[in-house]
């Protein structure tokens, strides 16, 4: 218990970060949520339109359900890579005897390229025409027939544009589980091989559970990035062809600036804060009763 | 955790706060009467700006530069800040945005679309009509390349700074290579590239990603068999792509998909790629205007294709409405002159830049919007040049409006994700005229109310 005094300056000190919280974070989500009941192009009066909006999104909009669908793939394609990935790597790092810090680094590169270059390099890397890396791969090992324009075939756009973010951040990911993985204690472990425990065993009796408040954490940072992903996509196809790789967001934000239909965008990003909050709910839940059981 | 929900309401809420704020700012003192181009008062020379969307190195920001330049001599104080974003979609973010929140500085660039028409009817734009002739310079300018400014109650707010035509340049090695002619018809083009292909030619390079390229195919059918109503009707809702001409159009479309007109993945092939496979003798046929007549007809070309590049106009159809001299023959993205700002000073310098913009930029080697020039051919022109430049004299009085600048901007970006889908053969043509007609039904009407 602190004294009276420090109590108060805690106080204090607590509120400034708070008010930016709530300007930043809180203010636009309530304004979201008031636009989000009106009609409006952003020059012309604003009409209140009541839950049209919602009405229209949930029932009128394919594009919506498309667009929502196709974030649930990129997620999931997302997390695999990530979460699936980093925790191989982290696993491996843990063997490594020599050279640790610059697989880390190496591992971690992408994470601090800029975004625009990312989107470049892949748009060179699944390019059919000038033939691009993969397409140059799949001629010399003999796979010529697979040849393909990656961003331009409706069934393989999805996967092509959640690739490059689930690879960027991966590095990322691994060091946290990696940092986690150092602190199960090694005599735990040992113990365990004493008694006749398979690798495996080790692994999930012992390792994962000690590391899972960090792989909580971790799945939630990794799904609300990808759930709010923005920048690859729309720079790698805009959501084409067609509407094979539009996301909540991208839709949004067309919907935004270039149907400046201000209301109805707001509709929608107030569905994916929802969506974001429901995920996150999500997750506690499975990953908590794990634990608890 | 908080960041993340933090930054996807940021970016919900960008539109939010920011022009809810600044939409109460609006009514601030100025200029009020878009039609008074000659306000009385004294010339203050001060900083003025100008938002435009056109390449940084080109023409038209060369040649204001210098003008802008020249006028500062002599007025003091005085200076022109070119803020330009040439990718489109980009641009027309910014720019709506800005109109948004009330901020838009004295000169902007915008095409003559549904929102450009909101703020000229909430008298944000000068009467560029009023201001034209008022400056005597009216008459000066190419009909066509005013009327392709205009709104559809043929009132104009902007003012055009460039005249293009659009060409179909072909490779004629490549064509007799396949055996295959010039297409007389629209119709002809199917059977060209179903030749080409068979010959192992690329028919058509496309720049898909940019999507209005494609989208300019969409308008070439319904502009040679109905005329430049057509799409004029179909925005508003008042014809469909269910009419008989719209039919025809998207087949015609999916005839050009099934016989492999354009690069495989063409849809995610940019620009200057798309340009690249024709000027290396790749593909047979490139559609694009006169604006890339550097790279198309002067030494810049490649030696070994440049004795073979020609160029054909836009076809015509089996019973045509639009004569075989109207295509394409846009004059840019037009310049808007913003009403609240707008004062002696800026009547000076539009009088002064109007005059003297003709002759400054045609000595660049580009067309004029106006007649009153002559284009200076560049040294290292192929004659092809000087073809491409004395067509402009013989452009018919109809041009092919294209769509992007017409639909609601909804409908567009629907149009142009379903045609990359027909194209591809993702849908049927059956399939796109029932989704298309549904979204313009939907936004359509509202948006030109």
């Amino acid at each position: 218990m602190l004294p009276q005094r420090s109590r108060l300056s805690v106080l204090v000190f607590l509120i400034p970060p708070l008010a930016l919280y709530g300007i930043a974070v809180l203010l636009p989500i309530f304004q979201s949520l008031y636009l989000s009941f009106f009609d409006w192009d952003g020059i012309s009066p604003m009409l209140f339109v009541g839950i049209d909006n919602y009405v229209h999104m949930f029932t009128g909009d394919a594009v919506f359900w498309i667009a929502f669908r196709n974030t649930l793939g990129y997620v999931v394609i997302c997390l695999i890579l990530q979460l699936g990935g980093a925790l191989i790597v982290a696993s491996l790092l843990t063997l490594l005897r020599r050279g640790r810090e610059v697989v880390k680094t190496l591992y971690i590169l992408p994470a601090v390229i800029s975004t625009v270059a990312i989107a470049f390099l892949f748009q060179r890397i699944y390019s059919l025409d000038p033939e691009g890396l993969i397409n140059q791969v799949l001629e010399f090992v003999g796979l010529g027939h697979l040849q393909q324009a990656w961003l331009s075939d409706v069934s393989t756009v999805l996967a092509a544009v959640s690739v490059p973010e689930g690879w960027r951040f991966t590095g990322l990911y691994m060091l946290i589980i990696y940092a986690a993985l150092l602190a199960v204690p090694t005599e735990l472990e040992e113990a365990a091989k004493l008694d006749g425990a398979s690798w495996w065993q080790t692994f999930w009796r012992i390792r994962f559970p000690y590391i899972r408040p960090v792989w909580i954490t971790t799945t939630i940072i990794a799904t609300t990035n990808a759930l709010r992903g923005f920048d690859i996509p729309y720079l790698l196809t805009n959501g084409g062809p067609g509407q094979s790789s539009e996301l909540l967001t991208t839709y949004m934000y067309k919907t935004a600036f270039t149907s400046t239909n201000y209301g109805y965008a707001s509709t929608i990003s107030v569905f994916v804060v929802v969506e974001c909050l429901a995920a996150v709910g999500l997750i506690f839940l499975l990953l908590r009763r794990k634990a608890d059981a | 955790m908080r960041t993340n929900r933090a930054r996807l309401a940021i970016a919900a809420g960008v539109a939010a706060v920011g022009l809810l704020l600044s939409g109460c700012s609006a009514g601030a003192s100025g200029n009020s009467d878009p039609t008074n181009v000659d306000p009385k008062g004294e010339i203050v020379p001060r900083e003025i700006s100008w938002l435009l969307s056109r390449p940084a190195d080109g023409g038209v920001i060369t040649a204001m530069e210098q003008i802008a330049d020249e006028y500062a001599a002599k007025h003091p104080g005085f200076s022109l800040n070119l803020i330009t974003t040439p990718d489109r979609p980009s641009y027309i973010q910014k720019y709506e945005t800005l109109a948004a929140a009330n901020k838009l500085p004295e000169l902007f660039d915008t095409d003559a679309t549904p929102f450009a028409q909101k703020l000229a009817k909430q008298g944000k734009m000068m009467d560029a009509e009023a201001l034209l002739k008022d400056l005597g310079v009216y008459d000066d300018y190419r009909p066509a390349a005013l009327n392709y400014q205009r709104f559809d109650d043929g009132s104009l707010y902007m003012v055009p700074f460039e005249f293009q035509l659009e060409f179909f340049w072909y490779n004629k090695a490549l064509f007799q290579q396949a055996g295959v002619e010039i297409p007389k018809t629209l119709d002809d083009i199917p059977a060209m590239c179903t030749k080409l292909r068979a010959a192992g030619i690329t028919p058509i390079a496309l720049d898909g990603q940019d999507q209005w390229p494609l989208e300019r195919y969409m308008a070439y059918y319904p502009f040679r068999t109905a005329g430049p109503d057509y799409v004029e009707q179909l925005k508003k809702g008042d014809a469909k792509f269910s009419d008989p001409t719209g039919e025809q159009a998207v087949k015609w479309l999916s005839d050009l998909g099934s016989a492999g007109c354009f690069q495989d993945g063409f849809s995610s092939t940019g620009y200057s790629d798309a340009q690249a496979s024709f000027t290396s003798g790749k593909a047979a046929v490139y559609n694009i205007g006169t604006w890339e007549l550097n790279s198309l007809a002067t030494d810049a070309l490649d030696p070994s294709v440049r004795d073979d590049i020609d160029y054909f106009t836009l076809p015509v159809a089996k019973d045509s409405v639009t004569a075989a001299n109207e295509y394409v023959s846009p004059s840019g993205i037009g310049m808007a002159v913003n009403t609240k700002t707008y004062d002696p000073l800026v009547r000076d310098f539009l009088s002064f830049a109007l005059k003297r913009y003709p002759e400054v930029y045609a000595a660049t080697g580009a067309l004029s919007p106006t007649t009153t020039v002559q284009t200076t051919v560049p040294a290292n022109a192929t004659p092809l040049y000087q073809r491409a430049v004395d067509q402009a004299n013989d452009v018919g009085e109809q041009t092919a409006m294209p769509w992007d600048t017409q639909l609601d901007p909804t409908s567009n970006t629907r149009l142009q994700q379903e045609l990359t889908l027909l194209l591809q053969g993702e849908v049927a043509p059956d399939e796109f005229i029932t989704t298309m007609d549904g979204v313009i039904a939907d936004n359509g009407p509202k948006a030109f109310k």
